[in-house]
């Protein structure tokens, strides 16, 4: 009885150790969106003020419009590597090819290799392509990031799920379309949400791609922040921050919502 | 309910054969078994049959007419697997109306349908339950159900009882037994169990490395069987080589007459449970040791030594003989088998 106490006790000092520890940073970081004047041996701010709020909601701003736009194109990243991630992850952890073991490590290449090194190359492509500067461009330059995690996720789903679940649905009579959305999508679906998530953050965090092949033409919401951070403007860096870190948790509890309430998504990988 | 025939399937996976030249015709309404070792092929034949694999060379027919221009989902040929691959995400209802969803049958006659289904499988209550709540016969029955909803022209069963555990398998194979003669669906039933074989099929194809060793009626196959390997799958026997000279067989353990006329080597097997022991003032058979004994309730296993030969027999329980014992073995020779 003293010993199971004893152990609930420290499971509890372990967790909230660790709550506390990942959310502290964020409490900081909504008290300085509101600090006008925060000295150094100060433990409280001296000076608040509204200026950060103001700026960022104020009928003159355009973070709202840049905000809207991020996430438009951080969805529509998120929705064409889904589409390219979901046959190729398929292949990789259902079917028996030669190369598959290489395949797999491949593709997890663009997470080894530094963007930056391969996007110079990409961007010379683009410039003569015409894709540079355009919505297009940034949505195809920020696939590279984005399909690893894509695939891997899924690659695990599949490997998980099999395929004989499908074939049971084609002998009963299902064609391969109907027995990919009656059965396998569904099957996949906590899969697709946690996979869709990491992609969506991937993408919407994107700094350097989108100005690089953006060319400033495609202005995304990490490019309203940095200046900010880096010129030290603690207050409105702050404010950004919390906005984007507000925006994208809110997509993310819409996005597993939706999935969950159109296929009653439970996780089916465990019974 | 159709007659099924295949014609020469062969089959190779990474350059090793996993099918050689398989042929086999099962009459409409008949129900056989394809029995084998694990890993001989069964399962792929199966397979193939459905539509799920293709094979390299031979033909199947059904009706008559070629099938293997027919797509999976056209065939009309349903495997209920091992596992019964029960759609998670969907009530027992939805499982066993899926086959028609997909068949494009109109709603009420679904309903109706799939209802019909769940009284003949016995599952009245459990219609709205999913598959995680259901015990491991439920979700066999629920498995069978979904397959017969659609009213295959075939039904395929890939070891279908192996999963459950020994009293639900009997039970669970009688049922599906009465179900498929009450309805005279045509069936393969894949397994690698002697009896089950042996007590539920019209007829049997025991299957070795790829190919159909013999295929007959379960009596054929136990009391004559083809080759020392379909022997020896059906369980431990007892080989005496020998010769046969004049209608005599003689061997290590004496003379005997022998019911077969080539004068020449063989091999004779004896099933221990034709082996007949007695108390050596019996005065019958020939003399031996008991060298090991196991008792398993209604029956007990002896290893008896004759003549430095050893003979396994099956007695009832009532058999009490010691270890190093002298006892008369009678031999039935009636049965016994040359190669």
């Amino acid at each position: 009885m003293k010993r199971m106490k004893r152990r609930e006790l420290i499971f509890k000092v372990i967790t909230y150790t660790l709550i506390f520890l990942l959310l502290f940073p964020l409490v900081v970081l909504v008290v300085w969106s509101f600090t006008k004047n925060w000295p150094w041996p100060n433990i409280i701010p001296r000076e608040f003020g509204l200026r950060g709020i103001k700026y960022v909601f104020g009928p003159s701003s355009k973070s709202l419009k840049i905000l809207l736009f991020s996430l438009w194109l951080s969805s529509v990243v998120t929705i064409v590597t889904l589409l390219i991630s979901i046959p190729a992850a398929k292949a990789l952890g259902v079917y028996d090819f030669k190369g598959r073991r290489i395949f797999k490590m491949l593709v997890l290449a663009p997470v080894i290799v530094p963007s930056v090194a391969v996007s110079m190359g990409i961007h010379v492509t683009f410039i003569r392509l015409g894709l540079a500067n355009t919505f297009l461009g940034v949505v195809l330059v920020h696939l590279i990031p984005c399909i690893p995690y894509g695939i891997r996720i899924l690659t695990n789903v599949f490997e998980i799920i099999g395929e004989s679940m499908e074939m049971q649905a084609r002998v009963l009579g299902a064609n391969p379309v109907k027995a990919f959305l009656y059965i396998t999508l569904p099957l996949i679906s906590p899969g697709l949400v946690s996979a869709g998530s990491l992609i969506f953050i991937v993408s919407f965090s994107q700094y350097f791609l989108t100005f690089l092949i953006g060319g400033g033409k495609i202005i995304t919401f990490p490019m309203l922040m940095f200046p900010y951070i880096q010129s030290g403007d603690r207050m409105m860096a702050s404010m950004y921050s919390v906005v984007f870190i507000v925006s994208s948790l809110i997509f993310l509890v819409i996005m597993e919502k939706t999935v969950k309430t159109y296929y009653k998504a439970e996780n089916y990988f465990y019974i | 309910m159709s007659k099924l025939e295949l014609k020469n399937i062969s089959k190779r996976f990474d350059g090793k054969s996993v099918l050689k030249d398989v042929s086999l015709v099962v009459n409409e309404g008949e129900m056989i078994s394809l029995l084998g070792p694990s890993g001989c092929g069964k399962t792929t034949t199966l397979k193939i049959i459905a539509g799920l694999v293709e094979p390299d060379s031979g033909d199947i027919l059904l009706d008559g007419e070629s099938i293997l221009d027919v797509p999976v989902e056209k065939r009309g040929t349903v495997i209920v697997f091992q596992d019964y691959l029960l759609f998670p995400h969907m009530t027992v209802e939805e499982n066993i109306g899926f086959g028609l969803k997909m068949a494009k049958v109109d709603k009420a006659k679904r309903v109706k349908r799939v209802r019909e289904m769940i009284d003949l499988v016995q599952l009245t209550g459990h219609e709205k339950k999913y598959p995680g709540e259901l015990s491991g016969g439920q979700k066999q029955r629920v498995a069978v159900a979904r397959a017969l909803a659609v009213e295959p022209r075939v039904l395929l069963l890939d070891e279908p009882f192996s999963n459950l555990d020994a009293r639900l398998r009997e039970s669970m194979r009688e049922f599906v037994c009465d179900l498929q003669r009450k309805l005279g669906i045509t069936t393969i039933l894949v397994t690698h169990d002697r009896e089950e074989a042996l007590m539920t099929s019209n007829k049997v194809a025991v299957m070795l490395e790829g190919s159909i060793e013999q295929f007959g009626t379960p009596e054929q196959i136990y009391k004559k069987p083809a080759s020392l390997d379909i022997a020896n799958f059906f369980g431990e026997k007892n080989y005496i080589e020998g010769t046969i000279e004049n209608g005599m067989f003689k061997c290590k353990i004496g003379k005997f007459k022998a019911n077969h006329n080539i004068s020449s080597k063989v091999k004779a097997m004896i099933r221990p449970e034709e082996v007949e022991l007695f108390p050596k003032s019996a005065d019958t058979g020939v003399l031996g040791k008991v060298k090991r004994k196991k008792f398993a309730g209604d029956r007990i296993y002896y290893t008896i030594l004759v003549n430095d030969t050893e003979i396994r027999c099956i007695t009832k329980s009532e058999k009490d003989f010691k270890i190093g014992e002298t006892v008369a073995a009678k031999i039935d020779f009636g049965n016994v088998v040359f190669f």
